[in-house]
């Protein structure tokens, strides 16, 4: 299989293309595995405790084997680079067609480096690349660029696809994001303020080549029976006409909102549900990139018939919300009519931020004013100007958004990074300690939903390689309490589905990192995988797909190693910049603070805490007093070369 | 004789179309309540709440629960007026 890597050195404008060696594959999968492992080598010869706005942090772009073969089973792209905002390991996925587009040029891989004199971006088609001027681009939020370059470079030899970033990414905003096609975000971790950093405005890709598929009939087979099972199950219709907005309901139902900066977990008034959006918005589906068999995509225009709020956004149009866009505008800051929502999708988007961490920043200080932690004069203090702060308000919220992209004020220069590194430095101005209404997880990385009911999904967001989220180790089999799945993969056992136990939920967590390991550097959508993942098994059913399309045969136990594999290099990433057992941790209000609503009331982290944790490194093999990989462990995953560096950073237990 | 009570949301109550049904069931059993709901609402009820490979509840995408929030499966028996919520199950985005 030949697969190409473009290198870029900003700083010279130096661009080289070279052939990945097959053995790359065999190791590390390809998609985010390879996007890791250029990361890796990179900081091997470059200070990996650099700035991460400066020129010695690298950005790798990659797709998976698995994208644009016609497998059916999406596409995801993947940014890599040290985060600015955590200061740990950082990637993002994104769908759109930029990803594909990518493989159609030659490319499957695209690692940036330095840092460009001038504003540039990066045009390439079919393997020629060349850097070009962006002057006449910087300013511009993400649809401009978008549609600047697609009017720049026409449609031969095929579409123009980009990836773009906005004003925020220009002013190094650590959460700032990068998106596919003016449309799909790669919101978390900052690779907005990478590209920035790096006066890289934009990537835009041509090409119309063929891929390498190495036994056709198998790759064929085995897409067609993929489809028969996706086509026999309703619940897939469901999920295409709602998308993930299907989770609302379920999320009411038992109480996993993150309301008002959760100070409670279910969303107020009657219009935020998936019924509603399908009723005044829902027209049809379609798929975010190709090489889909599910399309759960869908665009909306606001007419003002919708409500009366609905009113001032007419001839809005954009993508339907996803849950976490929900999430964080109907929850964290309480925003209750359906044009709203979208409204906040649309902006975040056209911004290029983090709809996470930006909310849950506003949301912080909202809560100071709601409990007079502050008054008018802070608040005026923080803006430049007098500014309500009022929940469910969305010109509060936008004068609050546009002050993190435009960096206008002190408010958004305190919470360029999020809401744990922005209250931080407030509580320090203020000598006072604010910190017990910053909600984060691992890293100070936000995520709007509640955790505390879920020992599994609160230990990722304490674990989770990039920050606090849920996608590295998804807890599926806690949320939906799939007895069926946890008797699968351990030996009959049952807890792993029952919320009142501890016990299997760190084992669970490290189980699914290792899949969605694989998942991801099939380069695949999990959506597939999520609406049934006890059959599409990234070891046994994806790996036949991975088989006929490289010609790489591996078993199911294999594919489990190669999993845990890639999933080490990350925790070997970030333990080389100094993270240990005391980083694997959440903010005190999930910590401590009983939840007072929903089906599960009373629940705090700490229940159940350390003794998660403690299962987690065990079935990691990881020391756990220090959270640090052992020798022994790495060895087994054929990481000698890891244990090496490790240990001469001191960071091997 | 049982009453037992459920709640469609999403996906689900736009397959019944109703966000509330009550059934009265012979056997207090989930598996009778599976067949009265598929039996009133349809083949795509069906094709959404019964793996045809299994015979059993479809589990892929899709979440019910009772009262106390614990998730049914066909083997499980049900109280007389208890109410039994039928969800998507879905995450992330
Ligand atoms: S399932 Fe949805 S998000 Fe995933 S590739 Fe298909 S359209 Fe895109």
């Amino acid at each position: 299989m030949e697969s190409r890597l473009l290198r870029v050195n900003l700083t010279t404008g130096e661009l080289k293309s070279e052939a990945i060696p097959h053995q790359l594959f065999e190791r590390w999968i390809g998609g985010s595995g390879i996007n890791n492992w250029l990361m890796w080598e990179h900081f091997l010869t470059h200070d990996i405790n650099c700035d991460p706005r400066g020129p010695d942090n690298i950005f790798v772009f990659g797709v998976g084997p698995l994208a644009g073969t016609g497998a059916g089973s999406g596409i995801k792209g993947r940014i890599t680079f040290k985060s600015p905002c955590y200061g740990i390991f950082g990637d993002s996925a994104g769908g759109g067609k930029f990803p594909y587009m990518v493989r159609f040029s030659g490319y499957e891989y695209i690692a940036i480096t330095g840092r460009a004199p001038k504003p540039v971006y990066l045009h390439i088609c079919n393997e020629e690349a060349m850097l070009l001027d962006a002057s006449h681009l910087w300013g511009k939020d993400t649809a401009e660029t978008h549609a600047l370059l697609q009017k720049e470079h026409g449609t031969w030899p095929s579409k123009t696809h980009t990836l773009t970033i906005s004003q925020a990414g220009e002013n190094q905003v650590g959460i700032a994001g990068v998106v596919s096609d003016a449309l799909r975000i790669h919101a978390r971790c900052g690779g907005g303020a990478v590209m920035g950093s790096k006066n890289l405005k934009a990537i835009a890709v041509q090409g119309n080549g063929g891929l390498p598929v190495a036994r056709p009939k198998d790759m064929l087979s085995w897409s067609d029976d993929f489809r028969k099972k996706l086509d026999s199950n309703e619940a897939v219709y469901g999920f295409k006409r709602r998308g993930t907005l299907g989770a609302v309901e379920m999320y009411q139902h038992i109480g996993s909102h993150f309301w008002r900066n959760n100070q409670g977990n279910m969303f107020r008034g009657d219009e935020i549900r998936s019924d509603n959006w399908v009723k005044k918005y829902q027209k049809y589906s379609e798929v975010c990139s190709s090489d889909c068999f599910i399309a759960c995509d869908s665009k909306y225009k606001i007419d003002g018939t919708e409500s009366e709020t609905a009113k001032k956004y007419i001839g809005e149009t954009f993508r339907r919300p996803e849950y976490l866009t929900t999430g964080s505008a109907a929850g964290a800051l309480d925003l209750r009519d359906w044009s709203e929502v979208a409204h906040w999708g649309k902006i975040t988007n056209d911004y290029g931020i983090d709809n996470q961490d930006l909310s849950c920043s506003i949301s912080f200080l909202m809560e100071l004013k709601q409990r007079d932690l502050i008054s008018d004069r802070d608040v005026a203090e923080l803006f430049g100007h007098e500014q309500e702060l009022r929940w469910g308000n969305m010109e509060d919220v936008e004068a609050c958004v546009e002050s993190v992209v435009f960096q206008k004020n002190t408010f958004g220069q305190l919470f360029r990074d999020g809401p744990y590194f922005g209250a931080l430095k407030y509580s320090e101005i203020k000598g006072q300690n604010f910190m017990k209404y910053a909600m984060y997880g691992k890293g100070g990385a936000s995520f709007t939903e509640e955790m505390r009911p879920f020992p599994t999904w609160m230990n990722n967001m304490a674990v989770a390689s990039r920050g606090a989220d849920h996608l590295k180790g998804i807890g599926l089999i806690e949320k939906f309490q799939r007895k069926d799945l946890s008797k699968k993969y351990f030996n009959g056992r049952t807890e792993a589905a029952d919320l009142s136990t501890p016990l299997l939920k760190g084992a669970c967590t490290a189980l699914v990192e290792n899949q969605v390991a694989l998942l991801n550097s099939y380069g695949v959508c999990l959506f597939h995988w999520m609406l049934d993942p006890g059959g599409y098994t990234p070891q046994d059913y994806y790996g036949k797909a991975f088989a006929a399309i490289t010609g790489i045969d591996r078993t199911p136990e294999e594919l489990m190693r190669d999993g845990e594999r890639i999933c080490n290099l990350e925790k070997a990433i970030n333990s080389r910049i100094g993270l240990r057992r005391e980083h694997d941790t959440v903010c005190e209000r999930w910590m401590w603070e009983p939840t007072e609503e929903g089906m599960y009331p009373g629940k705090v982290a700490a229940d159940m805490f350390n003794t998660v944790l403690d299962e987690y490194y065990e079935w990691r093999g990881w020391e756990k007093d220090s959270g640090l990989q052992t020798r022994a462990k790495l060895t087994e995953l054929g990481l000698d070369d890891v244990a090496e560096v490790l240990a001469q950073d001191r960071a091997l237990a | 004789m049982i009453t037992v009570h459920t709640q469609f949301h999403s996906h689900f109550r736009e397959v019944a179309a109703t966000a509330r049904d009550s059934f009265e069931l012979d056997e207090p059993l989930v598996s009778e309540l599976a067949q009265r709901i598929t039996d009133k609402y349809g083949a795509k009820m069906k094709a959404l709440l019964i793996d045809p490979d299994t015979n059993e509840l479809n589990e892929r995408g899709t979440m019910f629960v009772d009262t106390k929030g614990r998730r049914i499966s066909i083997e499980d028996t049900l109280n007389d007026g208890e109410t039994i919520t039928f969800l998507v199950g879905i995450a992330g985005g």
